[in-house]
């Protein structure tokens, strides 16, 4: 997997509407002569978003992991909690009410997301029997029903202004420098910080609520960190990248699949690597195959992830 | 939390267990009225009563799974409410009644999960730590299964693993809610075997159990728990009686022991 996501990283540095040899790509870093235009290619517009697909990529993996896990169900997704509903609401805020505004956006998504996010928390984990897996889930599809209502009310009083917003609701990178990195990275940072310490927890939960509390853990706290760390993870996913939710699902799969164990120990770490290395591959094919006109990654990936998906999915069962 | 206090040291003095007149009550309904036990080290304590009069509730009380609504707990003469994670842990381990088994997860590392709370997050087990997963598996008769997933194994053997992870906690006190209750003959009386081999040990055991015979057999006292509360505890010679089954259970029935042996006479059916 590190070796794929290696590759990808390359092929991303090197590939794009301007072709740059791999020699030229590692003297940028290395301080070698290279073309003045290459390394302004590079430094300016391909670094910026391969790592945008890097984090991304690794934030959509983990954050599917932690819900799967905490949710102790297959089906999670950012979806579930909400956020992918909060985040399209809060970007079509901006696109279609304040357009002028853009350089917003990512923060309206982010914030919208956590807000869809902690609506479903506060239903989902407070009062009698609160942490209950099937009111959480219940109370995200809820919430992210009246969150597309919301957009789907904004894009039917505001036809014209919908061709705006069709690359954030199907997902894809720009290259737009570092400008929305340096404003979202510490949600990223603690999102990954609270997966990594919850690794531990989710195994325990994986034996059940019991065991988990015979080895002194609180199942309750679990879920709802671990689906706090998804939720911040998720909503700055789609702050830079808009809706991939789709790979939130398939990554933690594909990885328990060619794994072959839950453990989240394998399963966290492996679905971050998995989904930079499928993210920055999938945006690298996305804006060659018809360069200079760019697709849209998000639904590039699904063509390319849902049959990998199924043919595992049959192998495995 | 016991953030920046100084926690309570536990007492070597003290019994493993002390609970005394724990009540719970779900939802306004007094599930618990009032259940007492105490354990100490080397000790098995049979946990008996008809369906429904507390038992399981008793245990996950005084266990820290559901907070009492009333009553007393020292584990090691430490009250249970200042317990919390890891100390919790190292005092005792709970084998819950219904096992969940996940798919891809095998023996081992399912043990080692039990492992977890000596580790620090983040860091991997140390070779002391390996060693002790080793014998709880052995401890437990899973020898040669390290490798198998858990779904495929059968449920003795799911009960064994459930032991397993519960040793390598490595608490001094294992507590088992019907560990036996779906298992065939074989199966109760090896698991029955273990437990007291565990209890030679020096640990103490808390098994709450159905089957009276069992009990009578592989217990050092018994405790009968009747409508939320316990209504007699000692040797199980000295009390399951014939009059303490007809007043619990509503069955006339003998308790019959002889060279190691132990049966229950029932009375099935009323005689004409």
């Amino acid at each position: 997997m590190l070796v794929a996501l290696v590759a990808a990283i390359c092929a991303s540095l090197a590939f794009g509407a301007v072709e740059i040899p791999l020699s030229d790509v590692f003297g940028t870093f290395f301080g070698d002569s290279v073309p003045e235009t290459s390394k302004q290619i590079i430094e300016v517009l391909r670094l910026p978003r391969t790592v945008e697909a890097i984090v991304v990529g690794a934030a959509l993996g983990v954050a599917g992991a932690c819900l799967q896990g905490a949710l102790n169900n297959p089906l999670a997704s950012p979806d579930v909690i909400g956020v992918t509903g909060g985040a399209g609401f809060g970007a079509m805020l901006i696109i279609i009410l304040n357009p002028a505004s853009v350089a917003l956006l990512p923060i309206s998504a982010l914030a919208f997301g956590l807000i869809a996010a902690g609506m479903v928390f506060l239903i989902g984990f407070t009062g009698r029997g609160g942490g209950n897996i099937t009111r959480v889930i219940l109370a995200g599809i809820a919430i992210a029903a009246l969150f597309s209502a919301a957009t789907a009310g904004l894009m039917s009083a505001y036809p014209d202004r919908v061709p705006n917003a069709v690359f954030f609701l199907v997902g894809g990178l720009t290259s737009t420098g570092w400008e929305n990195m340096e404003t979202i990275w510490p949600y990223f940072a603690v999102g990954f910080v609270l997966a990594a310490f919850m690794i531990r927890p989710l195994d325990k939960l994986m034996l059940g609520d019991d065991v988990a509390a015979s080895l002194g853990s609180r199942p309750r706290l679990i879920r709802l960190v671990a689906a706090l760390a998804a939720a911040i993870l998720a909503s700055a996913a789609a702050a830079i990248a808009g809706l991939l939710a789709f790979l939130g699902l398939v990554i933690p799969h594909l990885v328990r699949l060619l794994g072959g164990t839950k453990s989240h120990v394998f399963v966290m770490p492996v679905s971050a690597l998995a989904g930079a290395a499928l993210l920055t591959a999938g945006d690298t094919l996305a804006r060659t195959i018809a360069a200079p006109q760019e697709l849209p990654v998000g639904p590039f990936l699904v063509l390319l992830g849902v049959p990998l998906f199924l043919w595992l999915l049959r192998k495995a069962v | 939390m016991a953030f920046g206090r100084n926690p309570a040291e536990f007492d070597p003095e003290a019994p493993l267990l002390d609970a005394r007149d724990v009540r719970v009550e779900i939802a306004g309904e007094v599930i618990l009225e009032s259940a007492s036990l105490t354990l100490e080290r080397g000790e098995l304590v049979a946990v008996v009563g008809p369906n429904g009069a507390g038992k399981s509730t008793f245990a996950r009380a005084f266990c820290g799974l559901r907070r009492p609504e009333g009553g007393r707990v020292e584990w090691k003469g430490v009250p249970l409410a200042s317990l919390r994670g890891r100390r919790l842990a190292d005092v005792r381990a709970y084998v819950p009644q219904s096992a969940q088994v996940p798919n891809g997860v095998t023996v081992e590392s399912a043990v080692r999960i039990g492992r977890s709370t000596h580790l620090k997050p983040l860091q991997g087990l140390t070779a002391a730590d390996r060693e002790v997963v080793a014998q709880s598996i052995a401890r437990a008769k899973m020898e040669g299964f390290e490798d198998r997933d858990l779904s495929t194994l059968s449920g003795g053997e799911m009960q064994r693993v459930q032991i397993a992870i519960a040793l390598a906690q490595g608490a001094p006190v294992l507590i088992a809610d019907e560990p036996t209750a779906q298992l065939d003959l074989g199966a109760t009386a090896s698991i029955s075997k273990m437990l007291r081999e565990l209890v030679a040990d020096g640990m103490g055991v808390v098994l709450i159990v159905h089957d009276l015979a069992l009990a009578a057999a592989i217990a050092d006292r018994v405790v009968v728990m009747s409508h939320g509360r316990t209504i007699a505890t000692g040797t199980p010679e000295a009390v399951l009686t014939s009059q303490l089954i007809s007043e619990v259970w509503d069955v006339e029935a003998e308790l019959v022991q002889k060279e190691g042996r132990s049966a229950l006479h029932v009375e099935w059916l009323e005689r004409h």
